[in-house]
């Protein structure tokens, strides 16, 4: 141990110390977050506001983690939404038929969604780019056929009936809304703050590598098809989270949530926030639903304007908003940096 | 001397700013205790592919509510609809629902939701307590299964396992007849294509033993080209074909089945034909397909359905649909329960809906009834009739035996375990 802070002295530490300092700027950011959030419920009085904020914190983890496939790995997943509805079905099931708590579901859940994303993930990420793309779709239409079919277990394509139970644990009754509110935060934040520390760890350096030139990845070491495998995983979990979040919310699963209209929404989400910064699919995430619940209140022709907001992206910014607003502050202070 | 203000704000304008804050913040309170109007919401689809099921669900009730308004509103307080689109997303209907009591002060609930939507807004009704009814969802578990019940929410909707039965007596009387005992289905590929479908063979089976199903076939949900299930069907060489297709979906397959002379040879039953959103849709209609009622203006044949049939055109320019007729009834049960009850308290409502028997230009005698036990819509006119190329469409419709309907549901409840 000794020999290694020698050694980070020496010449390595400022590869070792940063990640660490940035750890610990991230947790202390993730709390001051998460402080923010719990204190909304005291300072307004709005079910809406939180209601709001739940569905943030179900998308928001969907699109994030689709992010660390798409902006950090370069693989645009199509069929990301399959793990969203397993989250859902898996713990709504659990809680309708286990009759288990809250943790031990999600728990199992997670062991279930890792297991379907091992088997998923070793077939399609072997493939590259729109074969990848098209197979992972592919897969979710398998799953969301399933979940029609299966009408014993899953209640076909009336989803999950009777409501699903929520058993106070810990002392946190999930029935009170505050108390929903705030454990949903609290699954949004440690959730961003895990894949954050994904994102900067040297796992996700060999991501962005394997993003920008897999074959040269390859050729240094690194087991390119492991380490797709590894993040196609562990972002279906993350993914698998907020179905939970969801089925909480409407205490229900449907199999709209498995459905590949899911997946373009993460997509569109990842355009509309920007895929070249860590919080982009957060800020696109709050915008989408920001334009759902707007639009819908004021027209029913929802597409047109949905339409306009990705012409504009796509033609105008040409890049998400995030990542337009790094950019502009980038210049900003190169020019003020060159000006004496 | 230079005079110098204190620093801050004076008194006065400390006074003045308490009293507005004040003002501001109760506000709301004062507005809703003195609110003579009454909020009410309705989550439906209004766009996509099924949305004339919310614009015909909305028109309808739009219609109703200009009546009760006229007559001096719900229990003296006028209505104001609130309608939003949920795109048939479930989530989308919770959250709309949600948002329509907790933030737009809505009161009580219209889900003009279809099938899982309508289950999401159970969900929310269930959850914070206010008086929703459902208008839209044929499924039967919907109320059937008791895991559903919750004393806020009830269903004024047609519902599968009635018609089946109803269709089942009425198709058993045309095979004994006819002589029809090799049938074919063809049907939508989910749940309620599978389910209604079961049921109407369970009923024809009942009621004509001898029937014997020789080809199956399911198309899936918006298919576009039926020529593989048309021929299917044909090679199979039936003598009667029972489909529950609907909307798009049925007269595009009639479209395309016409092509084959389909339905010269056999007899065909469509339980959801006799509605004007495929009966003024398909360019040849074929003449003696046997169709149960959805919504025909004359159907229940009294003065009442007709007169409402053609108000309905006459604003609307176009003919009502099953969702409308749905959705008048559950505002003719709410006004007829604020009057009862004097009150517009969901609560109050509750009680008085249950069990409540009302007129009604469609029900089978008259009146229809919220039936206690299940809190569901019972007595609508139910019957099976063959269809003419031109109005009205369907001439003769032969009634259901609701006794019967009654009798079997009881049994289908036990076989189900709902009971």
């Amino acid at each position: 141990m000794s020999d290694l802070n020698v050694e980070n002295r020496a010449g390595a530490a400022p590869f070792v110390a940063r990640p660490r300092r940035t750890a610990y700027i991230d947790i202390l950011f993730a709390v001051i977050a998460f402080a923010v959030l719990a204190a909304l419920p005291f300072l307004f009085d709005s079910k809406a506001l939180l209601d709001f904020v739940i569905r943030c914190s179900a998308f928001g983890l969907f699109a994030t983690s689709l992010n660390l496939l798409v902006g950090y790995t370069g693989l645009i997943s199509f069929g990301h939404g399959m793990f969203f509805g397993l989250g859902a079905y898996g713990f709504g099931l659990l809680m309708q038929r286990a009759n288990v708590s809250i943790p031990l579901a999600m728990l199992c859940t997670l062991a279930i969604t890792a297991l379907a994303a091992v088997v998923i993930g070793a077939i399609c990420v072997r493939l590259k780019e729109i074969y990848f793309a098209f197979v992972t779709l592919a897969f979710q239409m398998l799953i969301h056929s399933v979940i029609l079919s299966w009408q014993s277990l899953t209640g076909g394509d009336q989803g999950l009936r009777g409501g699903i139970k929520r058993p106070v644990f810990w002392g946190i009754d999930l029935t009170n809304h505050v108390q929903l509110y705030i454990f949903s935060c609290a699954l949004l934040v440690i959730g961003l703050l895990l894949m954050r520390q994904i994102a900067q760890s040297p796992f996700g350096y060999t991501l962005r590598m394997i993003r920008d030139n897999a074959t040269r990845a390859s050729f240094i070491g690194i087991n390119v098809w492991r380490a797709k495998l590894t993040v196609f995983v562990l972002a279906a979990l993350f993914a698998s989270v907020g179905g939970m979040i969801m089925s909480l919310f409407v205490s229900g699963a449907y199999p709209e949530f498995a459905y590949w209209t899911i997946s373009g929404e993460g997509i569109f989400i990842n355009m509309l926030g920007g895929v070249t910064t860590f919080l982009g699919p957060m800020v696109g995430t709050v915008l989408l639903l920001i334009l759902n619940d707007t639009a819908t209140r004021l027209t029913e022709h929802y597409g047109i304007v949905l339409g306009v907001v990705i012409l504009f992206f796509a033609l105008g910014l040409r890049k998400g908003l995030m990542d337009f607003a790094v950019d502009w502050y980038r210049a900003w202070r190169d020019k003020a940096r060159e000006q004496p | 001397m230079t005079k110098t203000g204190k620093p801050g704000i004076n008194r006065r304008t400390t006074l003045a700013l308490m009293g507005a804050g004040a003002f501001t913040v109760a506000s709301p309170w004062v507005a809703r205790a003195q609110a003579k109007t009454i909020k009410i919401g309705m989550p439906t689809i209004l766009s996509g592919r099924v949305a004339q099921l919310g614009t015909s669900s909305r028109n309808a009730v739009m219609l109703e509510v200009e009546k009760v308004n006229a007559a001096g509103g719900l229990a003296g307080r006028q209505i104001e609809m609130v309608v939003r689109d949920s795109k048939g997303q479930p989530q989308e209907a919770a959250r709309i629902a949600r948002e329509l009591v907790n933030t737009d002060g809505c009161e009580l609930l219209i889900d003009g939701e279809a099938s899982s939507g309508s289950f999401a807004v159970h969900e929310v009704a269930r959850d914070i307590g206010v008086l929703c009814i459902h208008t839209c969802s044929e499924a039967s578990s919907l109320t059937a299964d008791p895991k559903q019940h919750i004393p806020n929410a009830f269903r004024c909707v047609r519902q599968g396992i009635h018609d089946s039965i109803a269709g089942g007596s009425y198709a058993a009387n045309i095979a004994k007849a006819k002589g029809l005992k090799k049938w074919a289905t063809c049907s939508p590929d989910y749940a309620y294509g599978r389910d209604t479908t079961a049921e109407f063979v369970t009923y024809l089976k009942h009621f004509a033993p001898d029937v014997e199903i020789i080809s199956e076939t399911w198309p899936k949900l918006f298919q576009p080209d039926y020529t593989e299930t048309v021929t299917k069907i044909l090679q199979a060489k039936p003598q009667a074909l029972y489909s529950a297709l609907w909307g798009g979906d049925l007269t595009s397959y009639i479209d395309q089945a016409n092509i084959y002379a389909m339905f010269t040879q056999m007899e065909v039953f469509a339980v959801n034909m006799a509605d004007y959103t495929a009966l003024t849709v398909v360019k040849n209609l074929p003449k003696g397909i046997h169709s149960g009622n959805r919504y025909i203006k004359t159907y229940p044949a009294t003065a009442e359905n007709a007169a409402w049939g053609d108000a309905y055109k006459a604003k609307y320019k176009e003919y009502p649909t099953n969702w409308s007729w749905q959705n008048a009834t559950a505002v003719m049960f709410l006004s007829e329960a604020a009057k009862k009850a004097n009150s517009t308290d969901g609560k109050k409502l509750a009680e008085v809906l249950t069990g409540l028997t009302i007129k009604c230009p469609f029900g089978a005698d008259g009146t229809v009834t919220m039936r206690g036990e299940d809190r569901t819509l019972v007595g609508y006119a139910i019957g099976w009739g063959t269809t003419i190329p031109n109005e009205p469409y369907v001439p003769e419709v032969k009634s259901g035996d609701w006794k019967q309907i009654f009798a079997l549901e009881a049994e289908w409840k036990k076989s189900k375990g709902y009971t």
